[in-house]
């Protein structure tokens, strides 16, 4: 089997248990994106209202996640 | 719950929080659980890590949980599951890095910073704590001790228990030279 031949039957996996922590990793990898962007943002001046816009989430919603207590 | 921890388990519990404050993390993980073990002197657990070669080796497996942390808190098991959908993780910590400095990718940084001192357990190390009372009962030891926290970090998947079986602290090796068999697993 050439490699990118296995590479795409291990993407489509049958295996549930495979597949679910493909995703669940991809979600913490994704968390971690987020919090460096938004972070990285801040810095640069940007408001909860511009950072929600471009991630397409409510103003209160980034603000509830990402802003100091 | 703790009433029944030794002195020595709520050594490693407190040095837990502080091992999580001094990373910067916003809760406690069960990587900080095993540093915190790292730290105990003439317990069951330091008896048991010696026996099993680790006293000399400490370094490493904070090396270890750092460079974990450096990519995004994935286990080796997550960055392989990712590599299966052909997404390379060090290779997205390295271009974040390039642009947001060293360590940008750090595990535990994600989210709000966490109200002054308040580190609150994360369900990892909660689980953690609730596989050490099991590990307890299975052995039918009375107290919760440090050794019973470090069995369950053998048996819980993730971070602290890939690098102690890297390090040759697995659940077997521990049963042995702790109870002077190799039982199954207490799940």
């Amino acid at each position: 089997m050439s490699g990118a031949t296995e590479l795409a039957a291990r993407a489509g996996d049958r295996d549930p248990r495979v597949g679910l922590r493909a995703v669940a990793a991809l979600r913490r990898l994704l968390e971690q994106l987020e919090s460096v962007q938004v972070r990285n943002a801040r810095n640069q001046g940007w408001s909860w209202q511009e950072i929600a816009n471009e991630l397409g989430v409510s103003r209160q919603a980034v603000h509830k996640k990402h802003g100091r207590h | 719950m703790f009433e029944r921890f030794t002195k020595e388990a709520r050594q490693v519990v407190t040095g837990a929080v502080g091992q999580a404050e001094g990373m910067g993390a916003r809760r406690v993980d069960p990587e900080h659980l095993l540093l915190g073990l790292l730290e105990q002197e003439g317990s069951r657990a330091s008896f048991a890590l010696a026996a099993l070669g680790l006293g000399e080796r400490k370094e490493s497996v904070r090396r270890a949980v750092r460079e974990a942390h450096r990519r995004a808190g994935l286990s080796r098991a997550e960055t392989d599951a990712l590599a299966g959908l052909g997404i390379d993780v060090t290779d997205i910590v390295a271009r974040v890095e390039a642009a947001h400095g060293v360590g940008a990718m750090a595990a535990g940084r994600a989210g709000a910073e966490p109200k002054s001192g308040h580190r609150p357990f994360g369900k990892g190390a909660k689980d953690i704590l609730v596989c050490a009372l099991r590990t307890a009962v299975t052995h039918r030891d009375r107290r919760i001790g440090d050794e019973h926290l470090l069995l369950a970090l053998t048996l819980r998947p993730g971070i602290a228990a890939e690098i102690l079986a890297d390090h040759g602290v697995t659940y077997e090796a521990l049963t042995r030279v702790l109870y002077g068999t190799g039982e199954a697993a207490a799940g």
